[in-house]
């Protein structure tokens, strides 16, 4: 059995950040041999984590602003991944946001709320931490196909 | 991203292809509205080629849902493959659309609807 593998990266908070992020997570996967018919789930979590955090948290700080990641990969009978992502914007939770209705209509759905809302859902494991003045979120999912 | 775009009979199919994410979804959302602005009113986004979707691009789903919404308009969604089914009914967007299997039951849905 090959060793887990442990990718660490530093990316602008910006799109082009995010872009690099989610190529990054892509390549892991890639060099692995694990489909995309598992991993999608933590591309589409690791999007929406980070959408937050530049849009919301770091907003207007531009290229200065730092968002740190370690993606980390585990063989086994299903493999494991955990996303760890951490930024130095101001304190917030995105954990602790109430759920968005999902059964409303077209002309009132709201979207905010939604991200989050599927980060849990896809994941097995969503945890916050703030420490040392910095917001940590761990993700954790097992590769396995979706259930319904 | 890459974008299709074609017009068959009265229907203007829209097929996005790739990462439908925060970064890439802002293509989509222009590409779109930029259709609707020169007229579009019945629409096909046909989904086959993409790798998966996040909350930004259900935003624009639903944008252009709310812009082409019957009679006037008419929107079908086609071609979704487990993940992209998986987030909307995740989201509880599956009861938001009309959605067909494949691109021929898409367009004959979307011509099918009132007319405008």
């Amino acid at each position: 059995m090959s060793a887990g593998q442990t990718r660490r990266l530093s990316v602008p908070a910006t799109d082009e950040g995010i872009k690099a992020a989610l190529d990054a997570l892509e390549r892991l996967w890639a060099e692995q041999g694990v489909s995309r018919a598992v991993t999608w789930p933590v591309e589409v979590s690791l999007d929406e984590v980070l959408a937050n955090v530049v849009h919301h948290g770091l907003e207007g700080r531009g290229e200065a602003a730092r968002v740190e990641l370690e993606l980390q990969f585990e063989p086994g009978d299903p493999p494991r991944c955990e996303v760890r992502v951490a930024d130095d914007g101001p304190a917030f939770d995105p954990l602790a946001a109430a759920a968005p209705d999902t059964s409303l209509g077209v002309d009132e759905r709201p979207i905010g709320g939604l991200g989050i809302e599927l980060v849990k859902r896809l994941m097995d494991e969503v945890q916050y931490e703030r420490r040392d003045g910095r917001n940590h979120l761990r993700l954790v999912r097992r590769l396995l196909p979706m259930e319904h | 991203m890459e974008i299709g775009d074609e017009q068959v009979g009265e229907t203007r199919v829209i097929a996005p292809r790739g990462r439908v994410d925060s970064v890439s979804s802002g293509e989509l959302e222009r590409h779109l509205m930029a259709r609707l602005d020169a007229g579009a009113r019945r629409v096909v986004i046909d989904l086959a080629g993409v790798d998966y979707i996040s909350s930004a691009g259900l935003r624009v789903l639903l944008v252009a849902a709310k812009r082409l919404k019957p009679p006037q308009g008419a929107l079908v969604l086609c071609g979704l493959g487990p993940s992209v089914r998986t987030v909307l009914e995740l989201a509880g967007f599956m009861s938001l659309f009309a959605v067909e299997p494949a691109r021929e039951q898409a367009l004959a849905r979307a011509s099918g609807s009132s007319a405008p």
